[in-house]
C-alpha cells in the first residue's frame, strides 16, 4: 500500500508538467497583454516595451515557460503581476478558504445526500421517496447565485442572523465567526452536491438491496436497521465515494459562482481575475495547487475503495 | 427511528452551528466607523501605481499630493504646496512647500520627498524605480524636464514647453507624496504598507477580507471625524445591496438601476448622485470606408435613439452626451449641433454620400470593462436602431483585455469600421479629453484617439488651447473646438454615467468627486 502510494504521488510530476505546460500554453496564445492591461491605455509605448522587458514577456515561449518553470522548482513561485504580491502565500491563503468551504459544504452535503437517499431508496415509490426525488429535482434546477441570493435575502436581511457576505466581519477573528460567515455560501454549495450524492445513494442503495446477501441477513432475522447499515449500505458506499471525491475536487478549484455571491476569497475568483489580467505567474501558480488537489482527492478515495471493499487491492 | 443515528447527527450539526451562528452577534465598534463595500479587491495601496476605482476610493485617503481638487469640482487649491509661482514663459513652476507636515511613519514631509515621490515614477535609474509599475507617470509627467530642490522647502519643476493642465496633474493620484523612509523599507511592499501624509492611516490589509484606515489625529488640514474606515470587497451587486440592508456595511457603489428608486424611498438611506467625468461613445475609424465621409458618421449620430438606450437599457444612471466632453468639467458648451434622433435625416444623408441601399459594417463590442456600463445591450440597442435606416451592423464581441489590444492599435486597417469605448477624465482638465482623445497628434500607440479621425483646424486649436495659461482664453478655445468636434462627428457620444452612491442616513455630509475619489476627511457619523 505505502509502495503503491509513493508511486501515485510521483505520477503527480508528468500531470502537473502536462498541465502547468498546456495552461502556459493557452495563456501565452490568448491575446491581451498583460502590460497594457497593467498600465492602461494612458501609458506610451515605451513605458509599455520596457514593463514587457521586466515581466520577461518579449522572450520566445519556452524560454519563458522554462525560466518559470525553473523558478518553481526553486520554490519561487514568481510574483502576481495584477496584485503585486507574492504568489505562494496569496494563492495558500486563498485556497484556504476555499478548502474550508468545501470540507463544510461537502460535509453537509453528505449529512443531507446520503440519509435522503437511502430514506428514498428503502421506501421506494412511497410519498416519502417521491417527495425528496422531488426536491432533489428542485434542488438540481435552481442555480447556485440565485439559492445564493433568496439564501442571503431570508437569512440575512429578514431574519438578520447570519452575515451576508464574506470570511469575516470587520476586526473579529476565531472559529465562531469563520462558522457563521461559512453557513450561507457552504448551503448554496452543498444543495448541488448533496442533490447529486442522494441519487447516487439512491440507484446504488437500490441495487444492493436486491441482492441475496440482503435476503439472507434478513432471512437470518436481523434487525432491518442492521440490514440497512451493516450489509447493505457499506456494499452500497463505492459509487457514492466516487461521487462525493469527485464533488470534493471540483470544489476544491473554487465554484466562482458562489465566491463572487458570497465574496468569498477563494481561490476560483482568485484565478478568474489572473485570467482576465493575463496574470501569467498567479494562474499558472493557482492551476499547480488546484490540480495537485484534484489528483490527492482521486488518490484518497482510490485507499478508500480498499478500506471499505477488501477485495480491492492496490500493489 | 431507522435513520436514527444519521439524523441525530445531522440535527446536532445543525443545532450547532445554530448556536455558533446566533451566539456571536456583531460586535459593535468602538467609535465611530464606516465600512464601504467596494466593487472589488483594491489592486495596490500605493497611490502612484494606481489605475483603478478600488484602489484609489480605498488609498487615496491615505495622501495628499502638492495640490488637491476642491470638493465636487476640478478646480485646484494647495494642500502640500502652500503656493506656487509660474515663470512667465509657462515652464517654471515653483512650489512653496507646507512646513511642520510628518508622513504617518514620523519621517518629515520636505523638499526631499518631493523630488523622490517624482523621480521614483520617471527616472528608470532611480534605486526605487522597481518597486512598482507608475500606470499613470507618462501622462502625469511626460512634459517634466527637470525636478529640482531649491531649499528644504521650496521645489522647482520645469516643463519642455508650457503646458496648462500641469498643475492639475499635480493634483493627480500620481503626483502623491510617499515616505521615502517608507519606500526604502517595504520596497516593492510598499504597496501593501502604505506611508503618506493624509487624513487617514493605513491600519491593515487582510487579502479578500478587509482594508482598515483609521484617522490621522494630527493631519495638517484637521483631524478628520470618523475614527475608522474600513473597506470591503463585495463582488457581486445584489449582494452588495444585501450587505448595506442587513446593515452590516455602511456605504456601497454600483447600485443595480432596479434597486434605486426603492433605495431613495426608503428613509434609512441616503441616495448622493453626481455626474461623472466619464463620456461613453462609439468610435468611427476614420481610415476605412464609409466612415472616411462625415456624412455617414453624421448619419449614424442621427440614427441612434441615445435617450431610449439611457431610459431603457441605463435606466437613467447616465445622462446624454451632447459632446464629448462631459458636463462637470469647465468650457463644457451645450452650444454644439445636437443630432436629435431623426432616422429619415440619417436615411437622406446615407443616401446622400452614396448609400442610398444602406451598407454593412463591423461592430466592436466588449462583453464588459471599465467604465464600459452594459456594453452587450448598449451594442444591440444600437445595432438595431441602424438597421432601420438601412445599416446592417455585425456585432463581434470580445473580453476585455483582447478588447484593449485589438483597439488600441497603429494600423487602422486592422479595426472594424465602428466600435464601443469609453473615458475616464483623470485631471479634470479638457485636454483630457479633446486633445487625447480626438487630436490627430494622438493616435495609437502613444496616444487614443482610436478612430485615427483628423481635423487639422480642431488640432491647431487644442494644442494652442495646452499652451495657454489663462482659463478663460482657454475656455474660449475649448467651446470652439466641441463645436467643430461635434460637427466632424468623429464619435457618437451616447452618455455620461452617473456616480451613485448610497449609504446609512447616518452617515452626513459626504461629497462626491468627478474623479470617483471618496473623501471622508469632513464625513461626520451620528450615533
Amino acid at each position: 500500500m505505502t509502495g503503491y502510494i509513493i508511486r501515485r504521488i510521483l505520477a503527480l510530476i508528468p500531470v502537473l508538467l502536462g498541465v502547468s505546460f498546456l495552461v502556459f500554453l493557452i495563456l501565452y496564445l490568448a491575446p491581451g497583454d498583460p502590460a497594457l492591461i497593467i498600465l492602461g491605455p494612458k501609458a506610451n509605448a515605451t513605458s509599455l516595451a520596457q514593463l514587457r522587458h521586466d515581466l520577461g514577456l518579449d522572450q520566445p515561449f519556452l524560454i519563458q515557460y522554462l525560466r518559470w518553470l525553473w523558478r518553481v522548482l526553486q520554490g519561487d513561485w514568481g510574483r502576481s503581476i495584477q496584485l503585486k504580491r507574492e504568489v505562494l502565500p496569496l494563492i495558500l491563503t486563498r485556497f484556504q478558504a476555499t478548502a474550508y468551504l468545501t470540507l463544510f459544504s461537502a460535509l453537509l452535503a453528505i449529512l443531507f445526500g446520503i440519509p435522503a437517499g437511502i430514506i428514498s431508496a428503502t421506501h421506494q415509490y412511497s410519498l416519502l421517496d417521491r417527495v425528496s426525488m422531488v426536491g432533489i429535482l428542485i434542488g438540481f434546477s435552481m442555480p447556485v447565485f440565485w439559492l445564493g441570493i433568496l439564501l442571503q435575502i431570508f437569512f440575512s436581511i429578514y431574519l438578520g442572523i447570519l452575515p451576508v457576505s464574506g470570511m469575516q466581519s470587520p476586526n473579529q477573528q476565531g472559529f465562531p465567526d469563520l462558522l457563521r460567515h461559512l453557513v450561507l455560501p457552504s448551503m448554496a454549495l452543498a444543495t448541488g452536491a448533496a442533490v447529486i450524492i442522494a441519487r447516487m445513494t439512491r440507484s446504488s442503495m437500490l441495487e444492493v438491496m436486491q441482492q441475496d446477501y440482503i435476503r439472507t441477513a434478513r432471512a437470518k432475522g436481523q434487525i432491518e436497521r442492521l440490514v440497512i447499515y451493516r450489509h447493505a449500505l457499506r456494499n452500497a458506499l463505492i459509487p457514492i465515494v466516487t461521487v462525493i471525491g469527485l464533488q470534493v475536487g471540483y470544489l476544491l478549484g473554487g465554484d466562482i459562482l458562489v465566491e463572487i455571491v458570497f465574496s468569498w476569497p477563494g481561490i476560483g475568483l482568485l484565478m478568474m481575475n489572473g485570467i482576465m489580467a493575463r496574470d501569467f505567474p498567479l494562474v499558472q501558480g493557482a492551476i499547480l495547487l488546484v490540480a495537485s488537489s484534484y489528483v490527492v482527492i482521486n488518490l484518497i478515495v482510490d485507499i478508500l475503495y480498499s478500506y471499505l471493499d477488501p477485495r480491492i487491492h492496490y500493489q | 427511528m431507522k435513520l436514527r443515528n444519521w439524523s441525530w447527527l445531522a440535527i446536532l450539526v445543525m443545532l450547532g452551528l445554530v448556536v455558533a451562528a446566533c451566539s456571536s452577534t456583531a460586535a459593535s465598534e468602538g467609535g465611530s466607523t464606516i465600512v464601504v463595500g467596494l466593487q472589488a479587491e483594491p489592486v495596490t495601496l500605493d497611490a502612484q501605481q494606481m489605475s483603478d476605482y478600488n484602489s484609489t476610493r480605498a488609498g487615496r485617503n491615505i495622501f495628499d499630493a502638492l495640490l488637491h481638487f476642491k470638493d465636487e469640482s476640478t478646480d485646484v487649491e494647495p494642500a502640500l504646496a502652500e503656493s506656487w509661482d509660474i515663470s512667465p514663459d509657462g515652464r517654471v513652476y515653483t512650489f512653496h512647500l507646507r512646513q511642520g507636515v510628518k508622513f504617518h511613519d514620523g519621517t518629515d514631509f520636505n523638499a526631499d520627498a518631493v523630488v523622490f515621490s517624482y523621480e521614483r515614477q520617471i527616472d528608470p535609474n532611480h534605486p526605487y524605480h522597481d518597486t512598482g509599475e507608475f500606470a499613470y507617470a507618462d501622462f502625469t509627467f511626460s512634459m517634466v524636464d527637470k525636478i529640482e530642490k531649491v531649499d528644504d522647502f521650496t521645489v522647482r519643476i520645469s516643463l519642455k514647453e508650457p503646458f496648462a493642465p500641469f498643475l492639475a496633474n499635480m493634483a493627480m493620484h500620481s503626483a502623491t507624496i510617499v515616505s521615502p523612509t517608507a519606500v526604502e523599507k517595504y520596497g516593492r511592499d510598499f504597496s501593501k504598507n502604505p506611508v503618506g501624509t493624509g487624513p487617514f492611516k493605513f491600519v491593515s490589509w487582510t487579502p479578500g477580507v478587509e482594508i482598515v484606515l483609521e484617522k490621522n489625529p494630527d493631519y495638517w488640514g484637521g483631524a478628520p471625524s470618523v475614527d475608522k474606515v474600513i473597506y470591503r470587497p463585495i463582488i457581486d451587486d445584489q449582494a452588495r445591496l444585501n450587505e448595506l440592508e442587513a446593515g452590516s456595511v455602511d456605504f456601497i457603489v454600483n447600485i443595480p438601476p432596479d434597486d434605486l428608486a426603492r433605495l431613495k424611498a426608503d428613509t434609512r438611506f441616503t441616495t448622493v448622485e453626481q455626474p461623472g467625468m466619464h463620456t461613453w461613445y462609439v468610435v468611427f475609424n476614420c481610415q476605412k470606408a464609409p466612415f472616411d465621409d462625415v456624412r455617414v458618421r453624421q448619419a449614424v449620430n442621427y440614427a441612434i435613439d441615445r435617450q431610449a438606450i439611457i431610459e431603457g437599457i441605463l435606466q437613467n444612471t447616465g445622462t446624454l452626451a451632447n459632446s464629448p466632453l462631459p458636463p462637470v468639467l469647465w468650457s463644457y458648451t451645450f452650444d454644439v449641433q445636437s443630432y436629435e434622433f431623426n432616422q429619415e435625416k440619417a436615411k437622406q444623408l446615407l443616401a446622400e454620400a452614396g448609400y442610398p441601399d444602406g451598407l454593412s459594417i463591423n461592430f466592436w463590442v466588449p462583453t464588459s470593462g471599465s467604465g464600459m456600463q452594459q456594453p452587450v445591450a448598449m451594442g444591440q440597442a444600437i445595432q438595431a436602431d441602424l438597421k432601420k435606416v438601412g445599416v446592417d451592423a455585425k456585432i463581434e464581441t470580445f473580453e476585455w483585455g483582447t478588447y484593449l489590444d485589438k483597439t488600441i492599435v497603429e494600423d487602422a486597417q486592422t479595426l472594424p469600421e465602428i466600435f464601443q469605448m469609453s473615458w475616464v477624465g483623470d485631471n479634470g482638465d479638457p485636454d483630457n479629453f479633446l486633445y487625447i482623445l480626438l487630436s490627430g497628434d494622438q493616435y495609437p500607440p502613444n496616444g487614443f484617439n482610436l478612430g485615427h479621425c483628423k481635423d487639422d483646424a480642431v488640432d491647431k486649436i487644442l494644442r494652442e488651447a495646452r499652451t495657454t495659461l489663462d482659463q478663460a482664453k482657454r475656455t474660449e478655445l475649448y467651446v470652439q473646438a466641441q463645436k467643430m468636434l461635434v460637427e466632424d462627428a468623429f464619435w457618437v457620444p451616447i452618455d455620461h454615467e452617473t456616480q451613485i452612491v448610497v449609504m446609512k442616513n447616518s452617515i452626513k455630509n459626504f461629497k462626491l468627486h468627478p474623479t470617483g475619489d471618496f473623501r471622508f476627511r469632513d464625513v461626520l457619523v451620528e450615533p
